[in-house]
């Protein structure tokens, strides 16, 4: 029993960083119609920078705003250089465009840094039992921070002007354009927040993890999974689908196999979308003449 | 397929350059230290055709060939420590491939590019992941030797890493591309096109989007998976390294940068791939670094591919290619119209026996009744005209009978030659006799003239061509048969759409608003052509909302509003039913026009305004000038151009031609046609966004909104808090002004008001609309009922074809009859009611 409540705490740990980064991942698809699978490169340029602030003895917290700062600035970076000369509505050609984006992200990192793994601090340290369990308190703040974060998320897009407009134009952007809505000044705020939500979660994710070039590759591809499940367009379905794939991906990788925890993972993904082509809570398009 | 002479010498190319390319390497040519890299270049440049044709053909974008690829070398390494024959692996692989791609495209037939670029990526970190751990086969990250492989038919052994494999790899590669060159010719190739820019237009002539995105995956897989057990023999040894992410990212960067779809550009994918690491250390930059830089140049700046780039600037240095002049309608070959083919052929219609009946059919969308009730029948012989004001359902009822209601509910019955209607699927109806055209010709873009039409045939036999040039002749396209369909004007992208709809030789055909957008001589061809498909023995069904030209052509009329029938006649006499004409004109009730306060201070002016979409023009010569206070009427049937005018008069649509001026600074706000509400939005966020979209924030904002909720229904204001989706039409439309109304506009412009509502919802809509020109707002109306503009506006236009046909004030007594003869044929030297086009049109030049 305290075996399983220690799977599942840390499960829904790790659902809510996917669940983080695919919010941030909807976000931005929603407004800019990109899917920004450079993201997680991007956010780990912020997390060597963070590490390299700790390893000046600055405190973490600092260095945890420092790379959401670094992932946001070289997010916009990247838009402004060579996602927006792409005109709009080209949906393969913004995901691939990313996918060469992170591949340079990567390497760099890689050429700045190394390839050899870093250690990255926990927030806090030390464990609380619970019914047996010895439950690590960084599972627990990871659950607690991204909770606040996302809530923030939901406050904004739920209860604040800039909010409806942001959903107004992820609506229609067509009527968004009658009514004056500016759409550049909506999108470059949501890649923004989109990429600060990735760095956060990048930042909770990091300490299981240690730090490479790479690290943030298995939780990207997961958030995809999340973002599946959810549907593309989704930001409760991102939200949701990242902690059931978060929770899933630990039981079957104690109770399963180990070895095959993203063959499990994508196969329960793909099984779900073959009877619900638009997700969880994607809504169905249909195209008329 | 036909084999002629051009395409044999293009498909021995491959072999020629590949028998070249042995006899360098034989004669010791190539350095050896190259050789193994020339065989690599030739595994990629298979690899790169299948990623890149799937693309091109399908419009499939898959990340997960290299998944595919180390299949295919795995079953190499898995038969070498196993002593299987050579063709055992072969095939293994091959079908494998097969069967895993075909699961594939099947399944993402369903999905978009992006899904599909995102799902195959997940199959590979799968295959990837399974790579890695199953070491007792793959040998995990160690990976495996592949030692040789003996041909069961004595063809000999290969040893892994030989010299031989080289030649195996250069060898297999020409004959891959030699065999690419007929697919590219083949009927195949142009129904995955057609599926592929079209699939709704595909599934009208029998093309099932699904089994074509099954069938190309497939091939392409398990191309990649034979390439594979070339690799997998040229390397001599099988690690899960050459397999990553990165290569399929580069794979998708050499596809682009040869030139999608094409074969030499699959060649110089295939070199890029190999020497992309000599050219890296070469910069020296990282070689990941060097791949993403490419990827992105080449998407910015030649999405086209390097190769088509290469081909049109030699084609353009080598001979400058005129083109012809828009507009230019080529001639037809011309038959004398018989002077009256209407009344015989009406009379013949009576006899014959029944082809269509449909009982009782309706269509909803979720709680939309598109289709309510519908119930006819149709005669062998004969040609009926569906009419109606926009949004009666006229389209719902031919998706109805053409299969493509998508995911709407379908009720009723309808019987088609004895069978069963409505249960059969879109690509079944072709087959039973059903053909059809789209409003805006749904051609397939990628697809010269002449394969549009051939692509209606599996396979292409020299007859298929002879009667496809035919067609083309008879339909006056056989000119322009090797051109691109969007190189043409939109009158002859018509003819083509209808000329692919007739290539079936159908009982029925369906023609959705055939008339829209052509000029004067285009429909006059256009009615001698259906009158010609008649004289064939072809039943046709017409919608249109040019009446004239559909009066003409037609043996009776049904006039449908609101999802049903309301009325039947023939085409001289439908219009007298009082319904049909209200439906249309409207009734004129004692509706009270707002007192005139027209001052004289001008608010927007036009001058020369003309507009065009894609070739069709939407507007010509608008001069206007709204002066403060007034209401203006802009009436006109569908396609008129009202909307197009009301945009440019919002100001948030720019005008192709012509002056836009403002009397100083003057705040414009528009209700658009179909409300267009944010429905996932409350109505309380609705008119926040609209406010905060004209920079009022805060406690001014908060002020507005107060404002503006006072000038709501009560019913509306109790629920301001729900979402916009769950209002009824009506409410959404006192939304939609007050939205308009939330920046305090000067002139407020509102896109056919009444469209889709129930009259007594029509009536407070206006009453609203007419107290707020009583408190001296300037209206500009836009308006499909003419008698509506008629009874409360100050001042009416009414639009015909794009232009001013009537301008006037309905209080002029003489100005109603103008403006009905306008409405409906542009002026009053042409009739209200049908007469035979032959007595109108000018003939063709």
């Amino acid at each position: 029993m305290s075996q399983f409540l220690l799977v599942l705490v840390s499960g829904v740990a790790s659902g809510a960083v996917y669940g983080l980064m695919g919010l941030g991942l909807v976000i931005i698809y929603r407004a800019t119609d990109v899917v920004n699978f450079a993201m997680a490169s991007l956010a780990t340029l912020g997390l060597y920078v963070a590490v390299s602030l700790h390893d000046r003895g600055v405190a973490t917290v600092v260095g945890v705003l420092a790379a959401i700062a670094i992932t946001v600035a070289a997010g916009m970076l990247v838009r402004e250089t060579v996602i927006r000369p792409l005109g709009q509505g080209q949906l393969f050609s913004a995901l691939v465009v990313t996918m060469g984006v992170s591949l340079i992200a990567e390497s760099v990192a890689g050429s700045i840094w190394g390839d050899q793994p870093k250690a990255f601090p926990n927030l806090v340290d030390g464990t609380v039992r619970w019914s047996g369990a010895a439950l690590p308190v960084q599972s627990l703040v990871t659950i607690a921070v991204a909770a606040v974060a996302m809530a923030l998320v939901g406050y904004l897009f739920a209860r604040t002007t800039l909010g409806s407009a942001m959903r107004a134009a992820a609506e229609s952007a067509d009527t968004a354009r009658v009514i004056g809505l500016s759409s550049q000044r909506l999108a470059r705020i949501s890649w923004a927040l989109g990429l600060g939500l990735a760095a956060l979660a990048a930042c909770l994710y990091a300490p299981r993890s240690g730090l490479v070039p790479t690290a943030l590759v298995a939780p990207l591809f997961r958030a995809f999974a999340g973002i599946f499940l959810g549907g593309l367009t989704s930001m409760y379905g991102a939200v949701l689908g990242g902690l059931t794939i978060g929770v899933l991906d630990n039981l079957a990788a104690n109770y399963v196999s180990a070895s095959f925890r993203d063959t499990f993972v994508f196969s329960f993904t793909v099984l779900v979308l073959l009877i619900r082509p638009q997700g969880m809570f994607g809504t169905r398009t249909f195209q008329r003449v | 397929m036909v084999f002629n002479r051009s395409l044999l010498a293009k498909a021995a190319l491959g072999p020629a350059a590949g028998a070249v390319l042995m006899a360098f390497m034989a004669g010791g040519a190539i350095p050896a230290y190259q050789m193994y890299s020339v065989g690599l270049a030739a595994v990629y440049t298979i690899v790169v055709l299948s990623v890149g044709l799937l693309a091109g053909w399908s419009g499939i974008w898959s990340v997960g060939h290299p998944a595919f690829f180390a299949i295919g070398a795995y079953f190499t390494a898995y038969g070498s420590a196993h002593d299987w024959p050579l063709e055992a692996v072969v095939l293994g692989a091959v079908a494998t491939g097969a069967v895993l791609g075909g699961f594939i495209g099947y399944a993402g037939a369903r999905f978009s590019v992006l899904y599909i670029a995102l799902l195959t990526l997940a199959f590979t970190t799968v295959t990837l992941e399974v790579v890695n751990r199953w070491s007792s086969v793959t040998g995990g990250d160690q990976g495996v030797p592949v030692i040789q492989l003996r041909s069961a038919l004595g063809l000999g052994t290969l040893l892994g890493g030989g010299t031989n494999a080289q030649y195996l790899a250069v060898g297999a590669a020409a004959v891959v591309l030699a065999l690419a060159v007929p697919a590219a010719a083949s009927g195949l190739r142009m129904r995955l096109v057609a599926a592929k820019s079209h699939p709704l237009a595909a599934r009208t002539i029998g093309i099932a989007p699904e089994a074509q995105s099954a069938l190309s995956f497939a091939v392409s897989a398990a191309c990649t998976c034979f390439a594979g057990v070339l690799l997998g023999l040229l390397t001599g040894f099988v690690s899960p390294e050459p397999f990553s992410l990165a290569f399929g990212i580069s794979l998708i960067a050499a596809c682009v940068l040869g030139g999608v779809g094409t074969l030499i550009g699959a060649v110089a994918g295939g070199a890029y791939l190999t020497w992309n690491p000599s050219l890296s250390s070469a910069v020296g930059l990282p070689q990941p670094v060097v791949q993403g830089l490419v990827l992105i140049a080449v998407l910015l700046f030649l999405p086209g591919g390097a190769v088509p780039f290469l081909a049109k600037l030699g084609r353009s240095i080598l001979r400058r290619v005129p083109r012809r002049p828009e507009g230019h309608v080529p001639a037809v070959v011309d038959e004398p119209a018989d002077p009256s083919p209407l009344r015989a052929a009406a009379e013949t219609g009576a006899d014959t026996p029944v082809l269509l009946r449909l009982e009782h059919v309706s269509v909803s969308y979720g709680g939309l009744k598109a289709l309510e009730d519908a119930s006819l029948s149709l005669r062998q012989n004969e040609i009926l005209a569906v009419i109606g004001p926009n949004g009666a359902g006229k389209t719902t009822l031919l998706n109805a009978l053409s299969g493509l209601t998508g995911n709407g509910r379908v009720n009723g019955s309808a019987d088609f030659t004895g069978r069963p209607l409505l249960k059969a699927r879109a690509t079944a109806r072709r087959r039973l006799g059903i053909g059809r055209t789209f409003q805006h010709a749904e051609v397939f873009s990628e697809l010269t003239v002449a394969e549009n039409v051939l692509c209606t045939r599996r396979l292409i036999t020299a007859r298929d061509r002879q009667a496809v040039a035919r067609l083309l002749r008879s339909v006056g396209l056989a000119d322009v048969a090797d051109r691109r369909p969007d190189e043409l004007p939109f009158g002859l992208q018509k003819r083509l759409d209808l000329a692919r709809a007739m290539a079936g030789e159908p009982k029925l055909m369906i023609l959705d608003e055939p008339f829209g957008g052509l000029d004067t001589g285009e429909r006059a061809l256009l009615a001698q052509q259906i009158r010609r498909l008649h004289a064939n023995g072809t039943a046709v069904v017409v919608i249109d909302h040019v009446l004239d030209d559909l009066f003409a052509v037609a043996h009776r009329v049904i006039a449908f509003d609101f999802g049903r029938t309301i009325g039947e006649g023939a085409p001289d006499t439908v219009l007298q039913d009082p319904a049909v004409r209200s439906s249309y004109l409207g009734t004129v009730d004692g509706r009270t026009r707002p007192p005139e306060r027209v001052g004289e201070r001008s608010m927007i002016r036009l001058r020369g305004i003309g507009h065009t979409y894609g070739g069709v023009v939407a507007l010509r010569d608008i001069d206007l000038d709204i002066r403060q206070g007034v209401v203006l009427g802009i009436a006109g049937a569908n396609g008129a151009g009202k909307s197009t005018l009301g945009g440019i008069l919002h100001g948030s649509l720019k005008p192709a031609r012509g002056a836009r001026e403002t009397g100083g600074a003057v705040r414009t706000s528009l209700a658009p046609e179909g409300r267009a509400l944010f429905k996932t939005l409350t109505l309380r966020e609705n008119l926040e966004v609209a406010a905060y979209a004209a920079g009022i924030t805060g406690a001014s904002l908060r002020e507005r909104l107060e404002d503006t909720v006072e000038w709501l229904p009560p019913r509306l204001r109790d629920r301001m808090s729900a979402s916009a989706a769950g209002l009824s039409g009506g409410e959404q439309q006192m939304l939609a002004i007050a939205r308009a109304l939330i920046v305090r506009p000067d002139v407020l412009i509102v896109d056919e008001p009444a469209l889709g509502l129930a009259p007594a919802l029509v009536d407070e809509v206006y009453d609203r609309l007419a107290r707020l020109a009583h408190d001296g707002l300037t209206v500009v109306l836009l308006e499909q009922l003419l008698s509506r503009a008629l009874s409360v506006c100050h001042e009416v236009v009414v639009l015909h074809e794009g232009g001013i046909a009537a301008h006037g004030r309905p209080d002029d007594p003489q100005f109603a009859a103008l403006a009905e003869a306008a409405y409906f044929s542009g002026g009053l030297d042409a009739a209200t009611t049908a007469v035979p086009a032959d007595a109108r049109t000018s003939p063709v030049k």
